[in-house]
């Protein structure tokens, strides 16, 4: 298991585009992918669920990422919010 | 009769309908002018040019989520299709302006039963492109999304047909 904690930086938070993106790339990853605020946690191939965490601007995130490619997906969710600009 | 022996079949039918939740334009989602959409990253589905600024429900369902930006909405059909319906690209950035909800997280509404209103005219004057998809976000329980596209629809006219 590999857990990793971000900072949403982009004041719309997680609305409808970005969730979009994120499943998409977790979709493609080996691991199985949770993503959780303090309150919620969702699975996060799922757009509706990930939306449905309500994530704003300056909400810290926890990713948990479980399988053999954990590392790897650790690293490329990252990539990839930075390239959506959620961080 | 039938609405309510629909209802009770929804989780086993092998069809499922999807209304138009506005009054508009019905076109395919490859014509938004926004990736997201029209490349289909959020789900399959059909976009809406609108002709009022009204969201009714396009199924019998539960609101999952009820953006408190009024800008989007999402809903669990009764039959277990999980649906967003998006006013307008880009819309998130207007902040809750020109739109007013009419419902909120965990209702449960009925085919028809209003959402949310929008000023048509306000978002235009902002420069925001008012197109609103309609999306299936789990998609890939279905072995097809069929669009009704191509006509110009009521509100809870045949948009979608989702088939198991």
């Amino acid at each position: 298991m590999k857990q990793i904690e971000f900072t949403i930086t982009d004041p719309l938070g997680i609305h409808a585009r970005p969730a979009g993106q994120l499943c998409k790339a977790v979709s493609s990853m080996g691991s199985s992918v949770k993503i959780a605020t303090d309150a919620k946690e969702a699975d996060a191939r799922r757009m509706m669920a990930v939306m449905g965490l309500g994530v704003k601007g300056g909400m810290t995130v926890r990713f948990t990422f479980d399988g053999a490619s954990e590392e790897e997906d650790a690293l490329k969710l990252e990539a990839t919010l930075k390239e959506i600009g959620l961080i | 009769m039938f609405a309510s022996l629909k209802k009770k079949l929804g989780f086993t039918a092998a069809e499922i309908a999807v209304s138009a939740p506005s009054a508009g334009q019905a076109v395919p989602l490859s014509e938004v002018n926004d990736p997201t959409f029209s490349e289909e990253i959020l789900g399959k589905g059909a976009a809406i040019i609108p002709s009022e600024g009204r969201v009714v429900s396009p199924v019998d369902g539960t609101v999952e989520l009820m953006f408190d930006t009024g800008h989007a909405v999402s809903l669990r059909s009764d039959s277990g299709a999980e649906i967003l319906i998006h006013v307008g690209l880009d819309t998130v950035k207007l902040a809750g302006k020109h739109y007013t909800i009419h419902c909120k997280n965990g209702d449960k509404v009925g085919r028809g039963d209003l959402l949310l209103e929008f000023d048509l005219e306000a978002i235009r004057a902002e420069g925001y492109d008012p197109i609103t998809p309609v999306i299936i976000c789990n998609s890939e329980a279905y072995a097809s999304v069929q669009a009704h596209t191509g006509t110009t629809v009521a509100a809870l006219d045949a948009l979608l047909t989702l088939k198991k």
